[in-house]
């Protein structure tokens, strides 16, 4: 398992926001997290990103048990998180925004253009066609775009674990559409993706595996296969769905 | 057993060759002995002979960005030999010619009255394509067996002999395939499939089709009418003469004309267009649960219309296919969408032809 998250616990003060929370993610695979506002969906990305210390429980990457205490130490491992209001620079172009931070050099200056071939290749690998001009600056794309170009930055990076965070939430149909496509294809090239969303067509669209949380703790984790939406539905709003959930004898733990 | 003569081991290696040339494109020598499997010098030998016949051609190619000398690539010459595809529609007949490697060389498209007869469609296809390419391949959308449409709601034809209306307005040979299962062949080939032992394509055209390849290659009875799967029992009248078909529930000719509103209307939040799409999504589910527990397919490509109806109800379509599969058939099936759009059909009617073209070397 590429992420394997075991009895994962968080307290805020006195308010136990995830409690005992067990989620395995493999490499190539689309795990939805699904879960009504304040199920806790946010703060286990967070916890997972090294935003928030966790106070019970253990993080494994590689099947190796980690302690992330910062996002630095996430970023280490390969994880990489896109946040619904994305980290882009607006008066940067798209290759600079790829390689912000990261910036490939040749003697004293930049190296331009081996930047541009390696950020035109990633977006092809990518099959993104949708951005023609490498070299214009991103308040010039569009919604749909834009998450792109964060994505796409993580596959460029090399990491191995994705988060995206309500991905689709500010997009138009057509372009939640391409982004759907994408997430797929980042998990197809071998990727693990951890992907947060409230809309159940989405969630379907692209899953694996659907992990519902409720109240803080898991209600079930699903194939996406074996699922249908009104399962789903339920184990959002009260935690199970016939003999799946809480109360039940798995208790939520993938069997 | 006889051996196979030298004449023939040879024929079959420059076979093999080209093959590998034009599906994965331009290769150093190393990598082409490594893939074939053959010896050093018999690819020495090959690549020679090949290279006199005007099939391929060195180049000094890539660098590999460590020191010394760039290394030699061998690529076909597109224009070598060549295969003509065409795809026919209710609107239009869209015609490229395709060289090897898969570049494409020339690109035409004509317009078709609604409700042409076939042979009017194959006069319109003769004037695109002429004699060009070696190959001749169309596509038509429907159920078509061994040349012949058996039927077409797109075109609205019935026991209509293609290969024949096109043999005769051309004077020349045809292979007829289904459009879906072209763009299966073409999305196993050229786009992301390539995975898919057994791939089914959807194809959401005025009419939905689909089309079943087995490692790539057509099978005879893999075209399959997937919009006269019956639903609804007693349901609307389908323009087929029977009664609650996957295409008349789900109104899909009203989709083909415009999907995008459709959807966009559903996602802005509208009622009926939300409920709409919901009960389209679940037929949908229904009828391919059928198909897939009668083939067993490992990946599914929605293609056509049926992209945008898929991404905008996936969770209706797998809730339905989740109750009318088996566990074990679906649990290893992957829902895709295709990478090649509008371009599948042509690029997979070509690969049909290449494939012939190729395996007639041998």
């Amino acid at each position: 398992m590429l992420l394997e998250l075991t009895g994962l616990s968080k307290r805020f003060g006195p308010v136990e926001v995830l409690s005992d929370v067990d989620l395995s993610i493999d490499a190539g695979e689309v795990c939805a997290l699904v879960g009504d506002n304040g199920a806790g969906k946010s703060t286990l990305v967070k916890c997972v990103a090294g935003i928030h210390a966790i106070d019970g429980g253990s993080i494994s990457v590689n099947d190796e048990v980690r302690a992330i205490s910062g996002p630095r130490d996430a970023a280490a491992l390969g994880i990489e998180v896109v946040y619904q209001d994305l980290a882009l620079c607006d008066n940067l172009d798209v290759v600079e925004n790829l390689f912000l931070g990261r910036e490939k050099v040749r003697g004293l200056v930049l190296d331009d253009d081996a930047m541009e071939q390696l950020a035109a290749e990633t977006l092809s690998s990518l099959a993104v066609r949708t951005i023609r001009n490498l070299r214009q600056p991103v308040a010039s794309l569009s919604g749909g775009q834009r998450q792109t170009v964060a994505i796409a930055k993580a596959v460029l990076w090399n990491s191995r674990l994705v988060i995206l965070d309500e991905p689709t939430a500010a997009l138009g149909v057509a372009q939640t559409r391409q982004v759907l496509e994408l997430i797929r294809r980042l998990a197809d090239q071998g990727l693990a993706v951890l992907y947060i969303s409230h809309n159940l067509n989405d969630v379907f669209a692209v899953a694996d595996r659907i992990a519902a949380l409720y109240l803080g703790r898991m209600a079930a984790v699903l194939d996406a296969a074996d699922a249908t939406q009104s399962q789903v539905v339920e184990l959002i709003t009260s935690g199970r769905s016939g003999t799946l959930g809480l109360g039940a004898d798995t208790n939520g733990a993938r069997t | 057993m006889a051996r196979p003569g030298t004449e023939e081991l040879r024929r079959r290696n420059r076979a093999a060759l080209l093959e590998q040339l034009h599906r994965h494109g331009p290769q150093t020598r190393a990598e082409l002995t490594e893939a074939l499997g053959l010896n050093r010098s018999t690819i020495a030998t090959i690549a020679t002979d090949l290279a006199e016949s005007g099939h391929i051609q060195e180049t000094t190619g890539r660098s590999t960005g460590s020191a010394g000398r760039p290394s030699t690539l061998v690529e076909c010459v597109p224009k070598a030999e060549s295969v003509a595809a065409v795809e026919i529609r209710a609107d239009r007949v869209r015609f490229a010619l395709f060289g090897l490697g898969g570049e494409v060389l020339e690109r035409a498209e004509s317009p078709l009255l609604t409700g042409v007869e076939g042979p009017a469609a194959a006069e319109a296809a003769a004037a695109l394509v002429g004699g060009s390419g070696a190959e001749a391949v169309a596509a038509v959308p429907g159920l078509v067996d061994a040349g012949a449409v058996a039927h077409s709601t797109e075109l609205g034809w019935t026991g209509r002999d293609v290969a024949a209306d096109l043999a005769a307005a051309t004077s020349r040979e045809w292979r007829v395939v289904d459009t879906a299962t072209a763009a299966a062949v073409g999305e196993w080939s050229r786009g992301d499939a390539h995975d898919a032992t057994r791939l089914l394509y959807l194809h959401g055209g005025r009419g939905l089709t689909a089309g079943l390849v087995v490692e790539g290659r057509a099978q005879r009875g893999g075209s399959i009418q997937l919009g006269h799967i019956v639903v609804e029992p007693g349901g609307l009248a389908c323009a087929c003469g029977l009664r609650g078909c996957l295409e008349a529930e789900m109104e899909a000719f009203g989709y083909a004309e415009d999907i995008e509103s459709a959807t966009a209307a559903a996602g802005m939040g509208d009622a009926a267009a939300r409920d709409g799409l919901r009960r389209s999504g679940e037929d949908l589910g229904r009828a391919l649960g059928a198909v897939v527990t009668a083939t067993g397919p490992d990946e599914i490509l929605f293609g056509g219309w049926l992209r945008e109806l898929y991404l905008s109800a996936a969770a209706p379509v797998r809730s339905a296919l989740a109750e009318t599969t088996l566990p074990h058939l679906r649990s290893r099936l992957r829902l895709r969408t295709p990478v090649l759009g509008e371009e599948g059909p042509l690029i997979g009617a070509a690969e049909t032809g290449f494939a012939a073209l190729i395996d007639r070397m041998r």
